[in-house]
C-alpha cells in the first residue's frame, strides 16, 4: 500500500512536472489568502469605471454642454492632481479616461505593494516560507508562485474594470486599454515592493517602503501634470504610463511595454537577491540588539504611543505633504469661462465648487476627511492585530483591565487622528500661502479641523466591528469607509432619492472653508462615533480573546 | 524502498568544517558531523547553542559563511530542490496558515513535495488523535505541532530532521512520536533529532552530539559518552566508615549512617576499588551516568571554567 503511494509520488516528481507544480500549488495558496481583498478592490474598480461614463453620459447629454465642459476643464490644473492630463473632455471616453485612469492607477498601486509584501515578505516573516521551503521547491518557485498569484489577482481586476466600462457603454478596444493601462500598474509596483522586502527585514518596513514608492510617484507625476514644461516627467512614473496610453483618444498601447519591461526587470531583482541570502534576513540586517529605551513603557497606553508613533508620523507627514501641494496648485484655479449652467451639473459629478481657489481648497479636504477616516480604520486594524498575534493575552494577563487597554488604543487612534487633521490644515495654508492666495489661517485650521467628527464617527464603527466581529472587523472597518464615500457619488448619479443619498455620512459634511461649518452634523458624528465605540468596547469586555 | 537501498552507501547528513556567522557572533564553528541512513542521531545543546542554525544550514535555508552540508551527497545551499526531496521537516515553532484546517495543511504540503503515503498519514493522525477538521488557527501549540509530524512522518522521506519536535506534546503523544521514530528507523530512515529533553534522547538515539556555544564538544554512541564521564559508587560497611585516601578524579561523600558516596571520573574507578581492599564492604551499587549527568557535566565544568 505505501509503495503505491511513494511511487505515486516519484511519477509526480517526475522530470516533466517538477518544474512548474510546486509553483502552482503556491500560487493557488496566495490567490486564496488574497481573495478578501482582491473582491474588495474588485468592486471598487467595477463601480468606479461604470459610474464615470454614465455620470459623464447624464450630467452633459449632448454636444453642445460637453464642449463647454471640456474648454472650461481643460484648463483646471487644480483636478489634475487626482485625474491626471485630460486629452478629450468632450467625449464620454476621453472623460473616463481622465477621471478612471488617474484614480484607479493609484488605488492599482497600492494594491500591487500590499500583494507583494503580503506574498513573499509577511510570508517569510511568520516562518512559513521556512516551512514551504522544506520541500523539495527552489525559491525560484515560490517568487514564480507570488507572480502567478499576483497576475491572477490583476486578472480579477482587470476584469472587473472591463465590465465596469463596457455596462457604462463605452466601446470594446478603448476599455481594453483603459483597463490594461491601470492595471499594468499592479505587477509594476509589486516588483518595487517585492525587491524592498528582499532588502529590508520586516514586513512593516517592507511595506513603508512600498508606501513610499506610490507617493513619491504620485508626486512626480503630480509635477509633470501640473508644472507647465514638465510633460516629460511623466514618463519616469509609472502611474504617469497609464496616463501616456491615451485610450479612446488615439491609444498608445506600445506605452504598455514600459509597464512589462519594469516587471520583467523587477522581477528578476528578487529572484538574484533571494539566491544568496539567509531566509528570514533582508539585504539589511534587522537591529536585533539594542540599548534599553525605557521611554513609553510604563503602561499599555504608553506602549501604544510607542508601537503607533511611526504610524502616526507617516500617515501625518503623507498628509502635510499632499496639503502644501495642493495648496500651492489651488493658485491656478479659476472659473473664467465657465458658465453658471455649467457650475450646477458639475455639482452632479462629485466636484461642485472646483472653481476658485478656495472652493477647491474645499473640495480637498473632502479628500482629507476620508483620509482621516481611514487613518482611524488603520489603527483600529493594528489592534486586531495585537490580539490575533496574541500579545494581549500576555498584557490582559497582568493586571489590566480590558477596558482601559482598549480605551488607550481608541484615545490614541483618536489623538493620531487630530494630528493627521492639524497637519492637513497647517500644510495647506503654507502651500496656499507661498503662492499667495489668500484664506485665511484660522479658516484652514478650521479645515483641518472639520476632518475629525467624520474620522471619529469611523473611529467608533470600527471599534465596534472590532469589540463584535473581530476576525471580519478590518474587511468591515475599510469596506465601511469606502462603501460610503462613494456613496455619494453613486447616489447623485443614479438618481437615488435626497434622503437616500445623505445616508452617508460624507454627505453631511461642511466643505469648510467655502461653506460654514454644519455644527449640528458634526455633534452627531461625535455622538454617534461615541456610542458605537462604547457598544463595541462593551462587546470586547464580553467576548472572547481570539487569536488569528 | 529502492532509492533508501540505492543511497544506502551514502550518508545521509555528511557536513565539514560548517560554520555560521552572523555579523560577528559566531553561530556555528566548523561543525564535521555524519549521519548514516537508519541511524537516529541526537543533537543536544541549551537554548542558543547553534541547534536551529545547524538545521537551516542543512536546508540550506541560510547560507554557510565556511565548510559545507551535504544531504545524501548532494550540497544542501547548491541544490536544496534535489536534497529536500529526501528530506521531511518540522520546524521548531509550528507556524502553518491560520485559515487552513489540518486536513488542508496536509495536502497543501503534500502537493508541494508531488506526493506522500496517504494512507499513512491517515493512520498517523489516528494515532496522534488530531481532529483533522479543526482550522490551524483554533489549535494548541501541542496540536500544531502533532500537525506538522504526521505531514513530516507521512512522507516517509529518507531523513527526518525535527527541530524540538516533542515541545508541546503531552506524555502520551510523546509515546506515540517514539514509536513513529523507531518504525522509521526500522524501515531504514534517518533521523537528525535536535531536542533538550534528555530521556527522549536515551530512549531513542544511537548517537549524541553534544552542542555549545555553537561547538560539537562531544558525539559517540551512549555508551561512548559513559566511557568518558563519571561513575557513581555507593558503599556500605559493616564497621566504622574509613577514611580514604585523597585519588585523584575521585570526590568522596559521607552520606548518613555507614555508607560512602563516591564519584569516581572516568579511568580513576580502579583506584576507588584498590582503596577500598581490605575495608569491611558490606554492598557495593554503582550506577552509569544518565545522559543528563552527562549533559551537566558538561555545562556544569566547562561553563564555569569559561567564567
Amino acid at each position: 500500500m505505501a509503495t503505491v503511494e511513494i511511487r505515486r509520488a516519484a511519477r509526480r516528481g517526475g522530470a516533466t512536472g517538477r518544474r512548474a507544480r510546486p509553483a502552482l500549488v503556491l500560487a493557488r495558496r496566495g490567490f486564496a489568502d488574497a481573495r478578501v481583498r482582491t473582491l474588495g478592490f474588485a468592486y471598487v474598480f467595477a463601480l468606479y469605471s461604470f459610474l464615470q461614463p454614465y455620470g459623464y453620459r447624464t450630467a452633459y447629454p449632448d454636444a453642445i454642454g460637453r464642449a463647454a465642459f471640456a474648454t472650461s476643464f481643460g484648463a483646471n490644473k487644480g483636478l489634475r492632481i487626482f485625474y491626471g492630463e485630460p486629452y478629450d473632455l468632450s467625449s464620454v471616453g476621453g472623460y473616463t479616461a481622465w477621471r478612471v485612469g488617474g484614480t484607479l492607477a493609484i488605488a492599482a498601486a497600492v494594491f500591487g505593494v500590499l500583494a507583494a509584501v503580503r506574498a513573499l515578505r509577511a510570508e517569510e516573516d511568520a516562518g512559513r516560507m521556512e516551512v514551504v521551503l522544506a520541500a523539495p521547491l527552489s525559491r525560484r518557485a515560490t517568487y514564480l508562485g507570488a507572480v502567478t498569484s499576483i497576475a491572477w489577482q490583476s486578472l480579477v481586476l482587470f476584469v472587473a474594470e472591463l465590465v465596469g466600462l463596457l455596462a457604462g457603454g463605452l466601446p470594446a478596444v478603448g476599455s481594453i486599454w483603459l483597463a490594461l493601462a491601470t492595471v499594468s500598474v499592479v505587477p509594476v509596483f509589486a516588483g518595487i515592493a517585492a525587491v524592498a522586502g528582499e532588502i529590508l527585514p520586516t514586513r512593516r518596513l517592507a511595506l513603508e517602503c512600498g508606501g513610499a514608492a506610490v507617493a513619491v510617484f504620485l508626486v512626480l507625476r503630480v509635477v509633470a501634470d501640473t508644472i507647465d514644461g514638465g510633460g516629460w516627467l511623466r514618463w519616469m512614473s509609472p502611474l504617469g504610463w497609464a496616463e501616456e496610453l491615451r485610450p479612446f483618444t488615439g491609444s498608445r498601447p506600445a506605452v504598455l511595454l514600459l509597464a512589462v519591461a519594469a516587471t520583467g526587470a523587477l522581477s528578476l531583482v528578487p529572484v538574484a537577491i533571494g539566491r544568496a541570502r539567509d531566509l528570514g534576513t533582508g539585504l539589511v540586517a534587522a537591529h536585533d540588539d539594542a540599548d534599553e529605551n525605557r521611554r513609553l513603557l510604563s503602561s499599555p497606553l504608553a506602549y501604544t504611543l510607542r508601537t503607533e508613533r511611526g504610524a502616526i508620523a507617516v500617515w501625518s507627514g503623507g498628509v502635510a505633504a499632499f496639503g502644501f501641494v495642493l495648496g500651492v496648485v489651488s493658485e491656478s484655479v479659476s472659473s473664467a469661462g465657465i458658465p453658471k449652467s455649467v457650475e450646477r451639473e458639475l455639482a452632479r459629478l462629485g466636484s461642485g465648487s472646483i472653481l476658485t481657489p478656495v472652493g477647491y481648497i474645499s473640495f480637498v479636504f473632502y479628500f482629507f476627511v476620508l483620509v482621516a477616516s481611514l487613518f482611524t480604520c488603520a489603527q483600529i486594524v493594528a489592534t486586531r492585530r495585537v490580539e490575533a498575534d496574541q500579545q494581549l493575552e500576555t498584557v490582559l494577563a497582568e493586571p489590566i483591565g480590558r477596558v482601559r487597554w482598549l480605551g488607550g488604543r481608541v484615545a490614541v487612534a483618536a489623538g493620531g487622528s487630530i494630528a493627521v487633521a492639524v497637519a492637513s490644515g497647517v500644510s495647506t495654508w503654507l502651500g496656499a500661502a507661498a503662492v499667495g492666495v489668500r484664506v485665511p489661517f484660522g479658516r484652514l485650521a478650521e479645515a483641518g479641523a472639520n476632518c475629525l467628527p467624520t474620522a471619529l464617527l469611523f473611529l467608533g464603527a470600527s471599534v465596534l466591528a472590532y469589540g463584535a466581529l473581530p476576525r471580519a472587523s478590518a474587511a468591515i472597518s475599510y469596506g465601511v469607509v469606502t462603501v460610503t464615500f462613494l456613496w455619494q457619488a453613486v447616489g447623485s448619479l443614479l438618481g437615488v432619492p435626497r434622503w437616500a443619498v445623505d445616508l452617508t455620512p460624507f454627505a453631511w459634511i461642511g466643505l469648510v472653508p467655502a461653506e460654514a461649518f454644519k455644527a449640528t452634523a458634526a455633534a452627531t458624528m461625535v455622538a454617534l462615533g461615541a456610542g458605537s465605540a462604547v457598544v463595541g468596547i462593551a462587546a470586547f469586555r464580553r467576548r472572547d480573546v481570539l487569536g488569528a | 524502498m529502492v532509492a533508501a537501498m540505492s543511497r544506502a552507501s551514502e550518508a545521509a547528513i555528511t557536513t565539514e568544517g560548517l560554520t555560521k556567522r552572523y555579523g560577528d557572533v559566531a553561530a556555528l564553528v566548523d561543525l564535521d558531523l555524519s549521519v548514516a541512513p537508519g541511524e537516529v542521531v541526537g543533537y543536544l545543546g541549551p537554548n542558543g547553542a547553534g541547534k536551529t542554525t545547524t538545521i537551516r544550514l542543512l536546508l540550506g535555508l541560510h547560507r554557510p559563511s565556511a565548510g559545507r552540508a551535504s544531504i545524501f551527497g548532494v550540497d544542501a545551499w547548491e541544490h536544496p530542490v534535489e536534497a529536500h526531496r529526501h528530506v521531511a521537516y518540522v520546524a521548531g515553532e509550528p507556524f502553518l496558515w491560520p485559515s487552513l484546517t489540518s486536513e488542508e495543511t496536509f495536502h497543501f504540503l503534500a502537493q508541494l513535495r508531488g506526493g506522500t503515503d496517504v494512507a499513512y498519514r491517515d493512520e498517523l493522525a489516528e494515532r496522534f488523535e488530531l481532529d483533522v477538521r479543526k482550522k490551524i488557527r483554533a489549535l494548541s501549540k501541542g496540536n500544531r505541532q502533532k500537525v506538522q509530524l504526521v505531514a513530516a512522518l507521512s512522507t516517509r522521506a529518507d531523513l527526518l530532521v525535527l527541530d524540538e519536535p516533542t515541545s508541546g506534546l503531552d506524555p502520551l503523544m510523546g509515546l506515540v512520536f517514539r514509536d513513529c521514530i523507531r518504525e522509521a528507523k526500522a524501515r531504514g530512515q534517518a533521523v537528525f533529532l535536535s531536542s533538550h529533553i534528555l530521556s527522549e534522547v536515551e530512549e531513542l538515539c544511537d548517537r549524541v552530539g553534544i552542542l555549545r556555544r555553537g561547538r560539537l564538544i562531544d558525539q559517540g554512541t551512549l555508551a561512548e559518552l559513559r566511557h568518558l564521564s563519571s561513575q557513581t559508587i555507593e558503599v556500605a560497611f559493616s564497621g566504622p566508615v574509613p577514611e580514604l585516601p585523597p585519588l585523584a578524579g575521585v570526590v568522596v561523600e559521607r552520606d548518613g549512617a555507614g555508607t560512602l558516596r563516591i564519584e569516581a571520573a572516568a579511568g580513576s574507578v580502579g583506584a576507588v576499588v584498590d582503596a577500598l581492599a581490605g575495608h569491611a564492604v558490606t554492598s557495593l551499587t554503582t550506577h552509569e551516568a544518565s545522559l543528563e549527568e552527562i549533559f551537566l557535566h558538561h555545562y556544569g565544568a566547562k561553563a564555569d571554567g569559561d567564567r
